[in-house]
């Protein structure tokens, strides 16, 4: 079929003409952003891999248990009702990668993203050690089926299952944590079906996604691939090409001619298969594995350095670099913004709660003694441990009669209870409606939990 | 810049300056869309054409809800079958069940009848009876005593709400128990 043997502006390198895929195999590269990315991403896969095994404060350091309803972050501990920290969660993650792509484009996914990192430190790592370089790989896809063909592919993606199994249980222990993960492990997969088929499911998706869908996801499918153009400016800085330096392209002996030797080595080492001479493209992820490969043409050949480099399109016209500027300025001022709500709520934050709220039915009871409320007292740890709260009321009008409260009540590890609470104001003390608070001062943790509500009643003239 | 941007084309049509390549989509692309068009035919025949009984979530949703009453109500009729006056008396001094049913009484029945149950806070009356006094509004046996508390006063205009909405049988029972072990005598 004819490919695209000239990356362009108009179609998709990985897409020929009549729709079919062509496979890119993108060659080795050796330089200093590749060493760095390949260092990260390793850095990246052991925090994935050892969250769930590290524990911190008697949870694992990430642990959302979803059957018990209870989120655990290096420590902290958060419950279905501390669902609404979740919007800072997920604004804060969304407006992070708004202002890094502001900065320094789509950095995330060449370096950091799980796609990218499961892809090249993973998947193709084992690809290129059974299959060879990119020249070996294609030769290999033309080849007929040899039995060494056969071989390898099975052994492939033989590995590829396993790898995807492996990633699939680490997800699923995030939310199970390891032990019970290995107990379930141990039993009929029948047993823990929902588990099982998370695991089954993901297993697919993901060889799936790395053994053959792989750049199609973040040229097409990913979302923040797809606003990027909408995030970036001309002071952004981005991968691109200094044309100004390189052309017109010409042999190393025209005296004419550029410093781009058009060696095509950017070409051969794109993962999504462009020609970053074309200039910022949907397409391009940000890998840097162009620059180090133009790098190395550049020594060879006796040029300076970073003909492709990291720069602004202002800076790569030869304009004025700037950094900071309204658009940064802005989402400075919004990230302080939500920095600092964030801090507030997060300082607020309690392993320990006490709600007070009115029982239902009737709201107040008077007699010839006095004005009676219900209240009902909720108590809730999210400690892993015992947890003593002793309770005081403040507030209350002198002779105040109070019943169903205990000085001090003891919670089991993560207990929630609920508890009936009586307050009876006899009438010569008996003033109208009044604000009180409860305190809880709780131990392990000494720190104070409260809240308050309103004593109701007629008023006391009508009383009298 | 490009070679090969001229094999380009272009659809006939233009709007507002904006002009649309005609090109093919990916492969994979276009068999998303024939996967749902086949979805469609099994959905469609098994949901509206085929006597399959598949049900909609509402309908799932209804006999979930169903079942739970179903259970429920076989629940208490288990319940009531292995129950009897004799057997709450000697729940009533089994200390692990007294215990579980003084737990509920101390978190669901004092506003009205009185952590001491006998219906008053600190010598002021409370709206329920007092359930010390051996004195009993609706039958003094222990099974009397259960169906109050599940199905609540017989006035339905005033007094207790039933109970069997909040608390299982087994939970009655333990609260029973507990009553039962106060009786004077």
């Amino acid at each position: 079929m004819p490919a695209n043997k000239n990356p362009n502006l108009s179609s998709l390198s990985s897409i020929n003409t009549d729709g079919s895929r062509n496979f890119l195999h993108p060659a080795d590269v050796k330089g200093k952003f590749t060493l760095g990315r390949r260092a990260f991403g390793v850095l990246l896969l052991a925090i994935y891999i050892l969250l769930p095994w590290i524990p911190v404060g008697g949870f694992p350091a990430v642990f959302l248990d979803l059957a018990e309803r209870r989120f655990h972050f290096f420590g902290l501990t958060f419950l279905a009702e501390d669902l609404w920290i979740g919007f800072f969660l997920l604004t804060g993650l969304g407006f992070s990668l708004f202002y890094i792509t502001a900065l320094l484009g789509r950095l995330w996914c060449g370096w950091a993203c799980p796609y990218t990192v499961f892809l090249e430190r993973l998947y193709r790592r084992v690809e290129r050690w059974i299959d060879g370089d990119a020249q070996q790989r294609r030769r290999l896809d033309a080849a007929p089926w040899t039995p060494s063909k056969i071989t390898r592919r099975v052994l492939k993606h033989g590995i590829y299952i396993l790898i995807s199994l492996l990633i699939a249980h680490i997800f699923v222990s995030y939310f199970v944590s390891i032990p019970k993960l290995y107990s379930y492990m141990q039993e009929s997969p029948l047993e823990h079906f929902k588990s099982f088929g998370v695991v089954m499911f993901l297993t697919v998706c993901l060889y799936f996604s790395f053994s053959w869908f792989r750049e199609q996801f973040c040229i097409i499918l990913c979302p923040y691939g797809r606003i990027q153009s909408a995030l970036t400016d001309d002071d952004t800085i981005i991968i691109g090409y200094d044309a100004k330096r390189g052309e017109p392209r010409g042999k190393k002996s025209d005296p004419n001619a550029g410093d781009c030797i058009n060696c095509s080595r950017c070409i051969q080492v794109c993962p999504t298969g462009i020609d970053i001479r074309n200039g910022l493209q949907l397409e391009c992820i940000g890998c840097a594995a162009c620059i180090d490969a133009c790098n190395v043409i550049m020594d060879k050949t006796g040029r300076e350095r970073n003909l492709i480099r990291y720069d602004s399109l202002n800076g790569l016209v030869g304009k004025k670099k700037r950094i900071w500027r309204p658009r940064i300025a802005l989402y400075s001022g919004f990230l302080c913004l939500g920095l600092t709500v964030l801090g507030l709520f997060l300082s607020g934050l309690r392993s320990a709660k006490i709600e007070i709220i009115r029982m239902q039915g009737q709201p107040y009871y008077v007699d010839e003694t006095g004005v009676r409320n219900q209240f009902r007292l909720q108590l809730v740890t999210k400690q892993s441990e015992e947890t003593k709260l002793a309770i005081e009321l403040v507030g209350l009008p002198e002779g105040a009669i109070v019943s169903g409260l205990e000085e001090t009540v003891t919670l089991a590890a993560g207990e929630e209870t609920t508890k009936t609470l009586l307050i009876q104001v006899p009438k010569a003390n008996y003033e109208g409606d009044f604000h009180f608070t409860i305190e809880a001062s709780v131990t392990p943790g000494d720190f104070t939990v409260s809240d308050s509500i309103d004593f109701v009643g007629p008023s006391a003239y009508t009383l009298q | 810049m490009n070679n090969n941007d001229s094999d380009i084309k272009l659809r006939e049509h233009v709007y507002d300056g904006i002009e649309e390549y005609d090109q093919k989509l990916p492969n994979w692309w276009l068999f998303t869309l024939y996967i749902t068009i086949v979805w469609f035919i099994i959905y469609w025949v098994g949901y509206y054409q085929l006597p399959l009984g598949l049900k909609s979530d509402t309908e799932k949703i209804d006999s979930a809800i169903a079942a739970i009453e179903e259970k429920k109500q076989a629940e208490l009729e288990e319940m009531m079958a292995s129950i009897n006056n004799d057997s709450l008396k000697e729940m009533a001094t089994d200390a692990s069940h007294v215990a579980a049913g003084e737990a509920i009484f101390q978190t669901k029945c004092i506003a009205c009848h009185g952590a001491d149950l006998s219906a008053t806070l600190n010598g002021i009356p409370l709206p329920g009876v007092p359930l010390n006094d051996a004195e009993w509004k609706y039958g003094s046996t222990p099974l009397e005593i259960m169906n109050i508390v599940t199905n609540g006063s017989p006035d339905v205009t005033k007094g207790m709400i039933a109970w069997s909405t909040q608390l299982s049988p087994a939970e009655i029972a333990q609260v029973v128990a507990y009553i039962l072990s106060k009786q004077p005598g």
